[in-house]
């Protein structure tokens, strides 16, 4: 192939299929790279995938019998856990039950893969239907770059030229480092390490337990005693007729306090509350894969050079702050732009950091950005003990109290939150981080 | 629901070119660095597969055939031990996740 393409794509994550679907359906010549066996055979995730632009890419997924997504979200709760107990805040309603949906949990090695089938017709349909590929089973080792510009990839012996390169390889980005977006070392402060089992049960059994109805789902995290002293947190999704539980765990705490992953994982299924809720089911699969937390520090220093943009968890686009961990969406939403901005280039043949710049800016103008800077205080605050520690024994002390009923006078609730309050914080604490919290959220 | 330990957890992977006994590590570990100055030698303790283990005599070892890719002990290592990529699809190991 001596062939210049528009664009080559390193990575079919969901950044760099929805940067593919967009190419395609604009008439781009482009070359998607995947390492693995096929889309998604590499990828991990808890996983949700918020918002709506799934439907962007694939128009009324929702009507396809046995689409590349589990369950939409119609269930939210959050969990507070101490070692015994667990304070939840549930909410469940129809009225997500509409479509386009707000959210649907998926599994990535069928996912992406589903998704690359909805490339793979795009391409088809397009104007280089014989010209533009999904190649997968190809690592790239470099990105070529002349004049500091990219230019194409080199994958082992071979070279391939592009006018631009979209470098949606995920959080290990090697390349963005390559390419000097991103330091060699980064380090441990802000990352953490997702560990999954997906647990399968009988169907039936699945829906009775999570009362599922339908394709309608439940997403449940956990804040507490799920990482055992350790900043992160705890996940549980509901899948056809598996579920996702998981925690993430900060990779520098870990080291400091030295605790295992596997570990913690173990120690998470053996409370008592989890126990109940997961009984009876096998685990078909245990995964892990790094994560970014959303802390702009940790991010690489730009997200475009000459002939490169950076999409996805390569430009750690992910947030949890504490309403949900976003990152596919986010991954989606900044490949759409970035092929929009390759597409504008090509229109101006110029591909240099002058045409390039505009995706940063789409990206800053775009809810994506928006959130990660209007959040960080509130990312800060999810990593803070108190946050993750002690503000969850307090709720579940105080939730053992009232609803404790012994045959003995009863205290009034404000005693009882007080006596709680002096237990396992301080009022000094508890106010820094309310106000903090007020500001944040 | 029982615990499973991480041996069979690891057994639920599916990994890349199993069927090859010679393959090429993706990942090097410069052992001397973990055995002379390192003061934790935490990735014997933060990696999901345990790819890095402690001998009785403190000394750390690593082998790659277990490991997912995860990308832990890059971040985790901040002596400059580990030098980290992704395996080769020919003669590489790693995983293909069936979930995901």
């Amino acid at each position: 192939m001596d062939e210049k393409f528009d664009c080559i794509i390193v990575g079919a994550g969901i950044a760099g299929l929805a940067a593919a679907m967009t190419l395609a359906r604009n008439n781009m010549k482009f070359l998607l790279i995947e390492k693995g066996e096929f889309a998604g055979s590499k990828n991990v995730s808890g996983g949700v995938l918020w918002g709506s632009d799934l439907a962007k890419l694939v128009p009324e997924y929702w009507k396809e019998e046995d689409g590349g997504w589990e369950r939409f979200i119609n269930h939210r709760r959050l969990t507070f856990m101490d070692d015994q107990s667990t304070f939840s805040i549930d909410f469940k309603s129809s009225h997500f039950n509409e479509t386009p949906y707000s959210g649907v949990v998926v599994l990535r090695s069928k996912f992406d893969r589903w998704l690359a089938g909805k490339v793979q017709d795009a391409i088809d349909e397009s104007d280089y239907a014989m010209e533009s590929f999904i190649a997968t089973n190809i690592k790239v080792d470099e990105i070529l770059m002349e004049d500091d510009k990219a230019v194409g990839i080199r994958t082992g012996e071979e070279e391939f030229h592009a006018d631009s390169v979209i470098i949606s390889e995920g959080v290990n980005n090697l390349l963005t480092r390559q390419v000097g977006l991103q330091d060699d070392y980064v380090p441990a402060d802000h990352m953490l390490t997702g560990i999954k089992e997906v647990i399968r049960y009988d169907q039936k059994v699945l829906e009775d337990r999570f009362q599922l109805n339908g394709l309608s789902g439940m997403s449940n995290e956990f804040v507490g005693f799920a990482t055992d002293g350790v900043e992160g947190g705890g996940f549980l999704y509901t899948n056809r007729d598996t579920i996702s539980l998981g925690l993430v765990a900060g990779i520098k705490d870990m080291r400091e306090k030295e605790k295992s992953p596997h570990d913690l994982l173990n120690t998470f299924k053996a409370h008592p509350v989890i126990q109940d809720t997961i009984q009876g089911g096998e685990v078909v699969e245990y995964s892990a894969h790094v994560v970014s937390s959303g802390d702009k520090r940790a991010m690489p220093k730009e997200v475009y050079k000459d002939g490169v943009l950076l999409c996805g968890e390569s430009a750690n686009l992910l947030m949890n702050a504490g309403k949900a961990i976003q990152g596919m969406d986010y991954a989606m939403r900044s490949g759409i732009l970035g092929a929009e901005t390759i597409i504008k280039a090509k229109e101006r043949d110029d591909f240099t950091s002058n045409t390039l710049s505009e995706y940063k800016q789409a990206l800053e103008d775009s809810y994506v950005m928006k959130d990660i800077n209007s959040f960080q205080d509130a990312v800060h605050m999810l990593h803070n003990p108190t946050m993750y520690q002690d503000v969850p024994n307090l709720i579940c002390d105080f939730g053992r109290k009232f609803f404790t009923i012994d045959s003995k006078p009863t205290k009034k609730s404000r005693e009882m939150m007080k006596e709680s309050i002096k237990e396992h914080s301080s009022y000094w604490d508890l106010m820094k981080i309310g106000f903090k919290g007020a500001k944040s959220l | 629901m029982k615990s499973l330990d991480l041996t069979e957890r690891l057994g639920l992977v599916s990994y890349r070119n199993q069927a090859k006994s010679d393959i090429k590590p993706h990942i090097e570990v410069d052992t001397d660095i973990c055995n002379s100055t390192c003061p934790h030698k935490c990735t014997t303790y933060v990696c999901p597969a345990n790819c890095y283990t402690m001998d009785e005599d403190g000394q750390v070892h690593f082998q790659v055939e277990d490991c997912i890719e995860c990308g832990t002990c890059m971040y985790a290592c901040d002596q400059g031990a580990v030098d980290w990529n992704y395996p080769d699809p020919e003669i590489g190991r790693g995983v293909t996740w069936n979930f995901g």
